[in-house]
């Protein structure tokens, strides 16, 4: 691995990354299943508690308030290196429960993975807040501070009062009609994952002003949609520009448009594209969990007369993440290439 | 409405909608709902605001009137990544005209900071030209979230009806339709000579 004929500095780090460490941390057996529920796979952690948990009952660790349990996303929120040392010296899902459940009487049933929310919460609260399960020389002043609390409840709040005031309510539909429509909770519109697009460049663009062009790119997705910013008078602009997007299913085509920017009429047409992400997003789905951090490539795509392609396109396992180059020739122009990179971060929770 | 991961935004929303609290899992997307109180229609996006997917709200507050951004009054540590997280939201052109309540939410939580330690530490003093209403709310005993729709409600009501700025642009643009051919024929010709 760390042969001198392969100095990658970049895996190296990875490796070394908060995130790589955290995936390490992850594969550990006891960590391959929520320490409350036992439900495999988990993706959330509480960060003070030092425990690997799921999406549900992550809910219930989040109403107890950031004094008791804090709750952090493995994919979606960006860990820092400290963060990580607090959850190794915490020592994981077996650790925690090993303190957490010490007393666990017989007739206490942990929860399931498919356990109701109200039998979590039940569970959850005994064992952190009120730690009822805790080795007794173990109890910390927590218990103190959450029983004071506890009854702090009942003073000035009363919400029946503004059952009254409200009226009729309706659900909105088709909005996200495009979205694949989780079932974990009612109404909530789930994303399958994300796309990142770096809008790279234009080479020789077509011209729509007297010598030369103004040109921006709208990126739409579904019923999603983003602008670069206009570069001035070039016809090989160089953006740079990373836009993101949610991704929807089933996946619609990634639409590029490229227009020329004038001040007082309407905008002119420089071209599009369209991509199909499915290829991208199976790749990405399949190396999700994968450990490898070695740059490898998945797939290729041939460049050739009856494509729009200009160079062969490869979607590449790079530090982790699943990326697909691009150059194609803008459609319904006379000319114009588009330079662009795509990533794709699934979230399947 | 936004606001730091586990702040009590989908709560909230679903406390106005149903009357009661649902215990909330992590939102990894968004949720829309359209709630109606006193006559007015509000549409509410709920976005997911795990670090990586905040980005995203951009495709929810298009064309909003008004922005709820939603604190966890009981996390000290983070109230410093709201006040920055809110403040680049202000900056977004978009938004530029919307009217901005914060729901200061989690009083029933111990040690809970206040509306007034909020204000402070969000920085709000420092906004100008910016209708803004903080309201200390518990989203699980439901307190404070009506009392801050009425809020948004007046205000936003409020400006519609004494827009001075947008009548004085309806006058200048008064004068210029008369010759709205002129102006096409000298707008494009500014693009062939520029």
């Amino acid at each position: 691995m760390f042969s001198l004929s392969k100095p990658k500095w970049s895996e190296l780090y990875v490796k070394s990354g908060p995130l790589g460490r955290l995936e390490d941390l992850l594969g550990q057996p006891s960590n391959a299943i929520c320490a409350d529920c036992g439900s495999p796979d988990p993706k959330w952690v509480s960060l003070s508690l030092g425990v690997f948990i799921c999406i549900k009952c992550s809910g219930v660790h989040r109403n107890l308030g950031v004094h008791i349990s804090k709750v952090l996303s493995v994919k979606l929120d960006e860990w820092s290196d400290e963060q990580v040392d607090l959850l190794v010296d915490l020592g994981g899902n077996a650790a925690a429960n090993l303190k957490y459940e010490a007393l666990l009487p017989d007739n206490v049933k942990k929860p399931k993975p498919d356990s109701s929310i109200e039998e979590r919460a039940d569970f959850i609260r005994k064992k952190y807040e009120q730690q009822q399960f805790l080795d007794s020389s173990l109890q910390t002043a927590l218990v103190v501070q959450s029983t004071r609390h506890g009854h702090s409840h009942s003073g000035p709040l009363h919400d029946k009062r503004h059952y009254d005031k409200q009226a009729t309510t309706s659900r909105i539909h088709g909005l996200g009609q495009a979205f694949h429509i989780a079932c974990l909770q009612p109404g909530m519109v789930e994303f399958v994952g994300l796309i990142k697009v770096n809008i790279v460049r234009g080479t020789n663009l077509a011209v729509r002003d007297v010598m030369t062009s103004d040109p921006y790119v709208i990126l739409s997705l579904g019923q999603q949609s983003m602008k670069t910013r206009v570069i001035k008078s070039s016809l090989n602009p160089v953006w740079n520009e990373r836009l993101m997007l949610s991704i929807p299913d089933p996946i619609p085509p990634l639409k590029l448009q490229v227009y020329d920017k004038d001040t007082f009429t309407t905008d002119d047409h420089m071209g599009e594209a369209e991509i199909d992400i499915q290829p991208l997003v199976s790749a990405a789905k399949a190396y999700e969990n994968s450990s490898i951090t070695e740059s490898m490539q998945l797939g290729k795509w041939i460049a050739t007369k009856d494509n729009t392609l200009v160079k062969d396109s490869v979607i590449n396992l790079v530090d982790g993440k699943v990326k697909q180059e691009i150059v194609l020739k803008l459609q319904n122009v006379e000319r114009g290439v588009l330079q662009i990179e795509l990533e794709c971060v699934p979230l399947s929770q | 409405m936004v606001g730091l991961d586990a702040a009590g935004k989908t709560t909230i929303l679903y406390k106005l909608k149903l009357g009661k609290v649902v215990t909330a899992i992590p939102t990894v997307g968004f949720n829309v709902e359209t709630v109606e109180y006193r006559n007015i229609n509000f549409t509410v996006w709920d976005a997911g605001s795990q670090d990586k997917i905040r980005p995203l709200w951009k495709h929810c507050y298009q064309n909003s009137q008004g922005l709820i951004f939603v604190v966890d009054s009981n996390d000290r540590d983070r109230v410093v990544e709201a006040r920055d997280e809110l403040h680049k939201l202000l900056s977004e052109d978009e938004l530029r005209d919307a009217v901005l309540l914060i729901f200061a939410n989690k009083q029933d939580l111990p040690n809970a900071m206040s509306a007034a330690e909020i204000t402070d530490k969000l920085d709000l003093h420092s906004l100008r030209q910016r209708h803004w209403h903080i309201q200390s709310t518990s989203a699980t005993y439901g307190e404070g979230l009506y009392e801050g729709l009425d809020w948004l409600s007046n205000t936003v009501a409020n400006k519609k009806s004494n827009p001075i700025k947008y009548k004085q642009h309806e006058t200048q643009l008064g004068n210029t339709n008369n010759n709205i051919s002129l102006v096409y024929i000298l707008a494009w010709m500014w693009e062939l000579v520029r």
